[in-house]
């Protein structure tokens, strides 16, 4: 997330949530790799999935207490980028769906979440400019 | 929204920062009010008037009038 001068707590709530988020990052690639290209006793590979599930709980938990605890404007831009998002992803989704109807090649699952992930930066960017300027001292 | 923000804090020699501690709030959202960017929930203009020890109105007036 983009830092543009947060109070102590957002600041920690943000920190709270990019461990979670490397977390997430992290044992996704592993479980991933590791399901791929490996033949491990099925416990392992559900360990393994349960793990990156359990991140990503704990991504979307941390995410959800940092709005909820964080400064008003912080939230507003916030709120306003995940529309951002949510909006990019919806309308990519569902008109590549079309696409892809047209002859388009088929799309990843994934393709769909980075997009909203490019856009809720895009989102954020936007909002710090539009309401932010340099802080005095 | 306007508002008389960056005048009281000026009259007492308040930072913005100074001002964003005692509220509870970052210094960019003093800066955003300031300018005029972003209007203020009406529990932090509470909180404003509070701190400066107006009434809400005495801070900020609806299209511009004083």
């Amino acid at each position: 997330m983009m830092n543009c001068g947060y109070t102590p707590r957002d600041a920690r709530n943000g920190w709270i949530f990019s461990a979670w988020s490397l977390a997430v990052a992290v044992t996704y690639v592993v479980a991933t790799y590791v399901l791929a290209k490996t033949t491990l006793p099925r416990p392992i590979g559900i360990a393994l999935i349960a793990l990156a599930l359990v991140c990503l709980g704990g991504a979307v938990l941390a995410f959800t207490r940092f709005l909820r605890e964080a400064d008003e404007l912080l939230r507003k831009i916030q709120l306003e980028a995940l529309g951002v998002a949510f909006g990019a992803g919806a309308v990519f989704t569902l008109g590549y769906r079309l696409c892809e109807r047209a002859g388009a090649p088929k799309l990843d699952v994934d393709d769909g979440f980075l997009i909203m992930m490019i856009f809720w930066t895009l989102g954020q960017y936007l909002g710090y400019r539009r309401y932010t300027s340099p802080v005095e001292a | 929204m306007k508002n008389r923000l960056r005048e009281l804090r000026a009259d007492r020699e308040w930072s913005q920062g100074d001002l964003a501690e005692q509220l509870g709030v970052s210094r960019q959202t003093v800066n955003a009010i300031e300018t005029e960017k972003y209007d203020p929930s009406l529990p932090l203009a509470f909180t404003i008037a509070r701190v400066f020890k107006l009434r809400i109105d005495e801070i900020f007036h609806p299209n511009g009038k004083r």
